[in-house]
């Protein structure tokens, strides 16, 4: 049909699946994201340290290139565990940064103006739409964290001799599944802040106060309780203690685990508490239409 | 085939209130207006049809699909346009009503072809690819128009859409409105402060007061059955001017000082009146000639169901 035929007309054509029609909310959420240049900035920085972790490897298993630059390799700089845990550390630190940004510019949008009851009014769930937004931040987060984590574990297991990669098959499991956990949680706390508060930078700073602040509160009481059960509250830090145990880690790579005595499964209940408030807070957010009480 | 509503003691109560109340009723025309005043719960209906808010008690079907248990199926059925703004400010006309159409399910290229025929259909072909977030209100109406009937629904849902629109801009969205009604088998469900509004374009109309129904009529048996009432001030013979009017098939009464009301049958026309009182030689001084409005029949509506006339 043409467009200069002015006149409304059924239409009664092929349609798509209803299983994967959140990803058009994803495919839509990515396509505005990489429209914005400081989006696409931060998204470069962050895959930065990735190409200094690659030349590491590329250093430490090129005999030829130790030679010429005369580097010294004796034992300090094997490629092992303490290697991958600091590159998911530092790439989920950075994710967390970019998180803050790409998740109000994700929601927002839709809120501001009133979007929402017309995703809704479509034979599309809230779950759908909180599935589709959580696809895009995870794709755009695991682009920056554990598949990059994979590349560099293949381009060391290519790179080094003498059955490298089946003695540390293993690895791949913390890198996949931590991250993903890790970027799960991420994605419902910015996405439940972003619900909540609709401005943008307002959003983004919120984000921020909503890992920084129950951190500060958690050091405090440790200090005054002199306990560490505080820690619980620094989310940044229950992500290490997993991905420090996953690693079958005995001390951090850069000084000892400050606070070994927290149970791992005390590091899991809080991270799935904390999901669920997210679940929670967006369940009661994400609505068509606000009902006022009183 | 299903009637288009089906209201079986539906009743919505949201943050502890009972907003509709044991609403029951069946509305079976194609084109049906929501009539009622501020707070009557003409909203909350459109909500609950929906599927955003749960009815406490009863149900409500509509094209035959419970909007609970089918609450998915009802809204690939349906095309909503808001009555408040929504609209995402960042993107295009037309890639706006695309990616509605994509979440209705149609495929991204039979979405862009849609979104595009749609948006020159509602007036803003030459607007469709500037943002949404630099229309006019004239303009966000019609996107919103465009938005709902992309994806071809069944029932077209509209909740006040000529708010905030100017005379010209009004006149328009309710010629597409009429068009789209005529032009394919489509429903329509039109909520309107604006009696004129729900006039022009609906059959039937479900008036609502304070969450009840007030009352559900069929605007053209209305039409036809008070096609010509006459208004009439006289001035001498007027019994047997009367008669005479009365020979012809017409109703007559009488209230005295030369004034009668006269309902004129299909066959008379308002020059055969003139013509017999030009016979009779009785001089008409004034004459009205009315339909019994939508107007009559909402403030009917508003006195029988136990109150003054209201706030529209």
């Amino acid at each position: 049909m043409a467009v200069y035929k002015r006149r409304y007309n059924p239409y009664d054509g092929p349609l798509t699946p209803q299983q994967s029609r959140f990803l058009v909310l994803t495919r839509y959420a990515l396509a505005e994201l990489f429209r914005s240049r400081v989006f696409v900035l931060l998204f470069v920085l962050a895959l930065v340290p990735i190409l200094f972790f690659a030349i590491y490897i590329f250093l430490v298993n090129s005999n030829a290139v130790q030679l010429v630059v005369q580097l010294r390799v004796a034992g300090g700089l094997a490629i092992e565990s303490e290697f991958f845990f600091t590159l998911i550390m530092i790439q989920t630190q950075l994710a967390f940064l970019l998180s803050c940004w790409v998740c109000p510019t994700l929601v927002a949008g839709d809120l501001v103006n009133g979007a929402l009851p017309l995703f809704l009014s479509r034979p599309f769930s809230r779950p759908e739409y909180v599935l589709g937004k959580c696809a895009a931040i995870a794709l755009l987060l695991s682009v920056v964290t554990w598949v990059p984590g994979l590349i560099l574990f293949c381009l060391q297991a290519g790179l080094a001799q003498g059955g490298w990669i089946w003695s540390h098959l293993w690895m791949v499991v913390p890198i996949v599944c931590c991250s993903a956990v890790w970027i799960l949680m991420l994605s419902l706390i910015s996405l439940a802040v972003s619900t909540w508060v609709k401005l943008r930078i307002v959003a983004t700073g919120v984000i921020f106060c909503a890992f920084l602040v129950p951190a500060g509160l958690g050091a405090i009481f440790n200090t005054i309780m002199n306990t560490y059960w505080g820690s619980l509250l620094n989310f940044s830090e229950l992500f290490r203690l997993i991905l420090f145990r996953g690693f079958r880690l005995e001390s951090g790579f850069g000084g000892p685990v400050r606070f070994e005595q927290i149970p791992l499964f005390a590091a899991w209940i809080m991270m799935i508490l904390v999901c669920l408030s997210s679940l929670y807070i967006l369940n009661a957010r994400l609505r068509a239409r606000e009902v006022v009480r009183g | 085939m299903a009637p288009t509503i089906e209201l079986d003691g539906l009743e919505v109560q949201l943050g502890g209130r009972t907003i509709l109340r044991n609403l029951t009723g069946v509305l079976n025309s194609r084109a049906i207006g929501l009539l009622g005043p501020n707070g009557a719960g003409k909203s909350t209906l459109i909500n609950t049809l929906l599927g955003f808010h749960r009815p406490s008690k009863g149900s409500v079907r509509v094209l035959g699909l419970d909007s609970r248990r089918d609450g998915k199926a009802l809204r690939a059925l349906v095309g909503y346009m808001p009555e408040t703004d929504a609209f995402i400010a960042k993107m295009s006309g037309v890639r706006f009503v695309r990616y509605m159409a994509e979440l209705s399910g149609l495929p991204p290229d039979q979405a862009m072809e849609r979104a595009h025929e749609a948006f020159v259909y509602v007036g803003l072909g030459e607007a469709r690819y500037r943002l949404v977030g630099t229309y006019s209100l004239g303009m966000k109406q019609l996107a919103k128009l465009a938005q709902a009937i992309a994806h071809g629904p069944k029932l077209l849902i509209l909740d006040e859409p000529t708010n905030g629109l100017d005379p010209p801009g009004r006149k328009r969205l309710l010629e597409l409105v009429c068009e789209i009604r005529e032009a394919s088998d489509i429903c329509l469900l039109l909520s309107s402060h604006l009696l004129r509004d729900v006039e022009e374009t609906c059959d039937q109309v479900l008036i609502l007061r304070d969450g009840r129904i007030a009352s559900i009529c069929d605007l053209a048996e209305e039409r036809r059955g008070h096609r010509k009432f006459l208004e009439i001030e006289t001035c001498g013979a007027e019994p047997a001017f009367a008669a005479a009017l009365q020979s012809l098939g017409c109703e007559c009464a009488l209230f005295g000082n030369g004034r009668m009301k006269v309902v004129l049958p299909d066959a008379v026309e308002i020059r055969d009146v003139y013509k017999v009182a030009a016979e009779r030689g009785v001089q008409i001084r004034r004459m009205n000639h009315r339909r019994d409005s939508l107007e009559d029949i909402f403030l009917n509506a508003m006195e029988q169901s136990g109150g003054t006339s209201g706030r529209i």
